[in-house]
């Protein structure tokens, strides 16, 4: 017998009304916990990305810095407006000679677990930060100090360093030579009091939030991977901060940080599509924060190895460098181009010019082609190479615009992306041929060339290596005449440039979307933004 | 096997046609589009980035300028090989496979369907990531990779035709002529189960094209300045408020060509079926 | 029915060792990777690396030293994240993963049965061709694209739900959502087929002939021998959802096993991608071996065979 055609009524199925039924439950729960609003003690950041290590003797990555500002606090600190003022230290004295700096520090410090903060606490960090074992990439920011170099090389032992605590309240920082920046120096991570008591009790696993130690605005809570950093505010630190609580969360996507800004999940974001600016500047205006950061983003060129160690080959490729068409034209979203290393923005500086920018473009793709021809290139022979970007839509741009940069001049390039913090792990560690770099610096000028010095350590991450840039730089160094300093520094950028270790192509423009109700928000050289300055408005 | 059934099933219907069209159309750009296209595929153009359909460009540009259309007929080329060679690879390895399985019987067709059953439950994706990421991002090995992944199915499929024909009266004949199993094998088993295995193989390749497609928008696959359907969607995603094009259309020719590829291999099995019905 | 779950379980074991093996000879084999001679580690990690996996012992050693530690659910350091495990990664990361697959799950198979019932029950008409049209397309339109353009209109235009992230259930269901339409699609494929091969059953037919409600025939008669493929069929779902939500939590920045796992292949932190893989086959396995339990009892077939 044949199945009845006759329609089935489903309507009258139960399976139809549970699914609805379900349906209606799962959006109520959603819309009624969508409603909650936030206490205004909470204030939700999005970071750049992933930290990848919270100790500040290990850090590299300037999202880790941000981190680092609200926990901790050195003998400087910021202002609010990003100037230094005195931290923890309440006054100094340098002696004639500007070899011996004497801090006297506050009253009545504490860490955050109620523990006393003293003058050792400061030697035995700033002797950690130098210890061979520690392997701190940054080191080379205290280098200053005397004997910095040759502990940190392990050949002079720890004692040795030019750090002292004749009593729990003074500490006496001697210098190799003077050092007219150096309160700009200590507001760095490499510069905090480290917490004795915790690290000897819990050696490496003193990081965790369970073992947390810190004498900042705030304490570490709880650190879940790929989902956010929190931080509570420190009981012991006066004054207490309108902000209690502090949820960073690691944003690298551009597109999705813009997305959970607009939905009203994150209080203020790092960055955003550049493809969204025009509509920012119209609909947004009251949230968008631009300005342009102390920076310089570069290419920099591995010169240990294979093609890039032949200085011809190097050269050849900066020729074809046009930092104004990737700024106004490849990202067009408010990066300031720059032809020389050190940004233009520091201080009572002169930038020195790559000298290829002497040369107009079709003078400069000519050059090249010799250049390459007679380090043995040809277009049976083309120079093949791999350009490593971070990953993201304004970097990849920017690389796919550099490889079409160097397609004039027959090189085949091959583009290689990574995640932020493994990206500068690997350039780190020299693993790559040529890769986009940046540094977020201070405001003066040996702070982006020490980059350059042989001896810095894994920060310069093409291994450059020349001894007369060195000797002008140590050169410059014993001067204690801020001028003349500045004189001879400018020799050593200029023998640096002709050799062509980086590409200079733009300063960080930066483009943040923050919260109208965030009070106390302001635009900073380096934009920093510690959270204690900071209030929502309920 | 006459070829009637084979027509029915891509041209019986208006729909099945309109597929069969659109798959045409799609292996047609894969292999002449980006020589016919005004635009190189490769040349960045710092006055047209992110530009809207337009005559010119008419499916707008990417976030360097590139012509998309051009992009996607070049995305084609890439998925579309990656998928015939990695659905041949699993041909390769399944069919023997199969056909060992179904003709040797008893208990060790039942140990080679058991290893295939418990193979199947593990998730491929991680494992081809997993092979991506110790031997490095060599087009060559994803193919390899996929296709080693994917032969389950065509073993199967195989095997089930094998054990059908095993005891027809043909291969008692010829074994009664004295061949032997190796003969019988090569000879009359495999030429007789090549016809489902290929139809049945047409069902993997819209999963390999989807596969590939996963692991190049994560990054783990085709690297610029190569381009396949993931990775446009990818780049698309980066930046879809603003130019939604750049993702709407490789979407869209993914969607489209895996939709058909379904559609048309639904078809060809249910012929198939019918077929073996009737034998 | 205990022999053919014993034969289940003990191919289960083979394949999980065999597994594990691949994946220990693979670790060591990477060129470029950890245990890689020619290559330049930061001291810590290589610290690291030496303690946990014994490198100054002899091969076989070291094989037996990794099972071991296998056994105590230490999956040995992670290669790039200097301050956590394998295992407290992937321990923080499983229950988000878990719940997205779950809601994933629980929506395929609520929508995929209803609708393959409905169109089950219709076949040839006009009903039937959409409800297969459109399941069909979720099975055409991969997560990577359905996935961003939900964010798009539930969250930043609409702002229903969560755009990203953690906090509640609702930051699951967008994720969730995308995830499942693939699986929908399956599941109402299935149902729909063998709904209309169970109404030709001689029995059901008999059943309508004698006037029975059509409603409790359908329910009490059809469904559960018509739903027994989707049952078995779960097993291979369960290892496509989690797959699938590689994806979803990477557009989502859900901190799941899958994005780990993803983060971990970009930036060849070869430990975590090797726990993540041996963590998702056990998984798996065991997942497989107790649907196939169910099924044991479930079809008489098999239970009275034995």
């Amino acid at each position: 017998m044949a199945v009845s055609s006759k329609r089935i009524d489903f309507n009258r199925t139960p399976l139809r009304r549970r699914v609805i039924a379900s349906a209606i439950v799962i959006f109520w729960v959603c819309a009624s916990a969508a409603s909650v609003a936030q206490p205004d003690t909470v204030l939700r950041l999005g970071n750049p990305g992933e930290p990848q290590t919270l100790d500040p003797h290990r850090y590299n990555l300037r999202l880790e810095e941000t981190l680092l500002t609200d926990l901790f606090m050195g003998l400087t600190t910021f202002a609010a407006d990003g100037s230094t003022i005195p931290g923890v230290a309440s006054s100094w004295q340098v002696s004639d000679d500007g070899l011996r700096w004497t801090f006297k520090l506050r009253p009545d410090l504490i860490w955050s677990d109620g523990q006393p903060l003293t003058a050792d606490d400061f030697v035995f960090a700033y002797r950690r930060l130098q210890a061979p074992a520690t392997a701190a990439s940054l080191a080379y920011f205290m280098y200053p100090l005397k004997n910095a170099a040759a502990v940190n090389a392990g050949k002079m032992p720890g004692a040795a360093l030019g750090v002292s605590a004749p009593d729990p309240r003074t500490l006496i920082l001697e210098l190799e030579q003077p050092y007219p920046h150096l309160l700009e120096t200590l507001l760095y991570p490499t510069a905090y009091p480290l917490p004795r008591h915790a690290i000897e009790a819990h050696g490496d696993n003193w990081v965790k939030a369970e073992n947390w130690v810190s004498n900042g605005a705030y304490r570490l809570q709880e650190w879940r991977p790929q989902a956010y950093v929190q931080l509570t505010a420190n009981p012991h630190y006066d004054p207490a901060p309108a902000i209690t609580e502090v949820f960073y969360y690691p944003l690298a996507n551009e597109q999705t940080a813009y997305n959970r800004y607009r939905a009203g999940e994150v209080d203020a974001i790092a960055t955003f599509p550049s493809g969204e600016l025009a509509y920012a500047k119209r609909e947004l205006s009251t949230d968008l924060r631009s300005s342009v950061q102390l920076s310089i983003m570069y290419l920099v060129f591995n010169t240990r190895v294979e093609p890039f160690s032949d200085p011809r080959v190097r050269e050849a490729l900066a020729m074809m460098m046009q930092p104004e068409v990737l700024t106004d034209k490849v990202q067009r979203s408010g990066n300031l181009a720059s032809r020389s290393f050190v940004p233009a923005m520091v201080s009572d500086y002169e930038p020195v010019p790559g000298p290829q920018y002497q040369l107009s473009l079709p003078e400069r793709l000519s050059r090249g082609k010799m250049l390459l021809a007679e380090a043995g290139y040809s277009a049976s022979r083309p120079l093949e190479i791999t350009l490593r970007y971070i990953s993201g839509g304004e970097t990849k741009r920017t690389a796919l615009a550099i490889a079409a940069f160097w397609k004039p001049l027959g090189v085949k390039t091959q583009l290689h992306q990574a995640e932020l913090k493994v990206h500068f792990a690997d350039l780190r560690q020299g693993d790559f041929q040529v890769a986009q770099a940046g540094w977020i610096g201070e405001n003066n000028a040996e702070h982006y060339l020490s980059l350059l010095i042989s001896d810095t350590g894994d920060v310069n991450y093409g291994g450059f290596a020349d001894n007369q840039f060195d000797a002008l730089m140590a050169a410059a160094r014993q001067e204690a005449d801020l001028a003349e300093r500045n004189r001879l520094l400018r020799l050593a950028d200029e023998r640096a440039v002709g050799l062509y270790p980086v590409v200079p192509m733009y300063s960080l423009g930066v483009r943040r979307l923050v919260n109208p109700k965030l009070r106390g928000w302001q635009n900073t050289p380096r934009d920093v933004h510690p959270v204690r300055f900071l209030s929502l408005e309920p | 096997m006459n070829s009637h059934w084979l027509r029915q099933a891509l041209f019986g219907s208006t729909l099945a046609a309109a597929c069969s069209a659109w798959l045409a159309l799609m292996v047609l750009a894969a292999l002449a589009g980006p020589a016919l296209s005004p635009w190189d595929p490769q040349a960045i153009n710092w006055d047209a980035l992110e530009n809207p359909p337009s005559s010119s460009h008419w499916l707008g540009t990417d976030m360097v300028g590139r012509d998309l259309l051009t992009r996607i007929m070049l995305g084609a080329r890439v998925s579309l090989s990656v998928a015939l060679i990695a659905t041949a690879v699993s041909v390769i390895i399944g069919i023997p496979y199969g056909t060992l399985a179904g003709y040797l019987g008893g208990r060790a067709d039942q140990l080679m369907m058991r290893i295939v059953d418990t193979l199947y439950a593990l998730p491929f994706i991680l494992i081809v990531i997993l092979l991506v990421v110790v031997f490095g991002r060599s087009p060559l090995l994803l193919f390899a990779a996929l296709g080693a992944v994917f032969w389950l199915d065509i073993a199967r499929i195989v095997r089930g035709q094998t054990l059908r024909i095993r005891e027809s009266d043909y291969i008692a004949a010829a074994r009664i002529q004295g061949a032997g199993p190796v003969r019988i094998l090569i000879r009359h088993l495999i030429p007789n189960v090549l016809g489902p295995a290929v139809v049945y193989a047409t069902l993997t390749v819209p999963g390999v094209i989807l596969a590939e497609s996963f692991i190049s928008f994560l990054g783990l696959g085709v690297q610029e300045p190569d381009t396949s359907w993931g990775v446009l969607i990818a780049d698309g995603a980066l930046n879809m408020e603003s130019a939604p094009w750049a993702l709407v259309f490789p979407a869209l020719a993914l969607a489209a060509t895996v939709w058909s590829l379904n559609m048309l291999g639904d078809r060809l099995r249910d012929q198939l079926d019918v077929q073996a019905a009737r034998v | 029915m205990t022999r053919y779950l014993s034969i289940r379980l003990l191919l289960t074991l083979i394949t999980f060792w065999v597994i594990v093996t691949l994946v220990f000879f693979l670790l060591r084999l990477a060129p470029g990777g950890p245990f890689d001679g020619e290559r330049r580690l930061p001291p810590e990690v290589e610290q690291n690396l030496r303690v946990a996996y014994n490198l100054d012992q002899p091969l076989p050693r070291q094989y037996l030293n990794y099972l071991s530690m296998l056994g105590h659910g230490d999956l040995g350091p992670s290669f790039k994240q200097k301050d956590f495990s394998v295992a407290e990664l992937v321990i923080s990361g499983l229950p988000v993963s878990l719940a997205v697959g779950v809601m994933a799950l629980l929506i395929a198979l609520t929508g995929g049965i209803a609708l393959g019932t409905w169109a089950g029950l219709n076949t040839g008409t006009k009903t039937d061709l959409l409800i297969m049209g459109t399941a069909n397309i979720g099975l055409a339109v991969p997560a990577i694209v359905v996935a961003p353009l939900l964010a798009l209109v539930f969250a930043v235009w609409l702002g229903w739900l969560p755009a990203g992230g953690i906090g509640g259930p609702q930051y699951f269901l967008l994720p969730a959502a995308a995830l499942s339409l693939p699986f929908v699609a399956a599941i109402a494929r299935l149902t729909r087929g063998s709904v209309a091969e169970t109404l030709q059953e001689p029995h059901i037919t008999t059943a309508m002939a004698k006037g029975l409600p059509r409603r409790r025939i359908i329910r009490y008669h059809v469904l559960p021998i018509a739903l027994l493929p989707v049952l078995s069929y779960i097993g291979p779902a369960a290892a496509a959802l989690l797959t699938g939500s590689v994806v979803v939590e990477q557009i989502f920045e859900l901190p799941g096993i899958g994005r780990y796992f993803v983060q971990a292949a970009l930036n060849r932190d070869y430990t975590l991608v090797m726990g993540v893989v041996i963590v998702y086959a056990a998984f798996i396995l065991l997942f497989n071996l107790l649907v196939d339990v169910c099924y044991a009892r479930l079809d008489p077939r098999i239970r009275l065979r034995s």
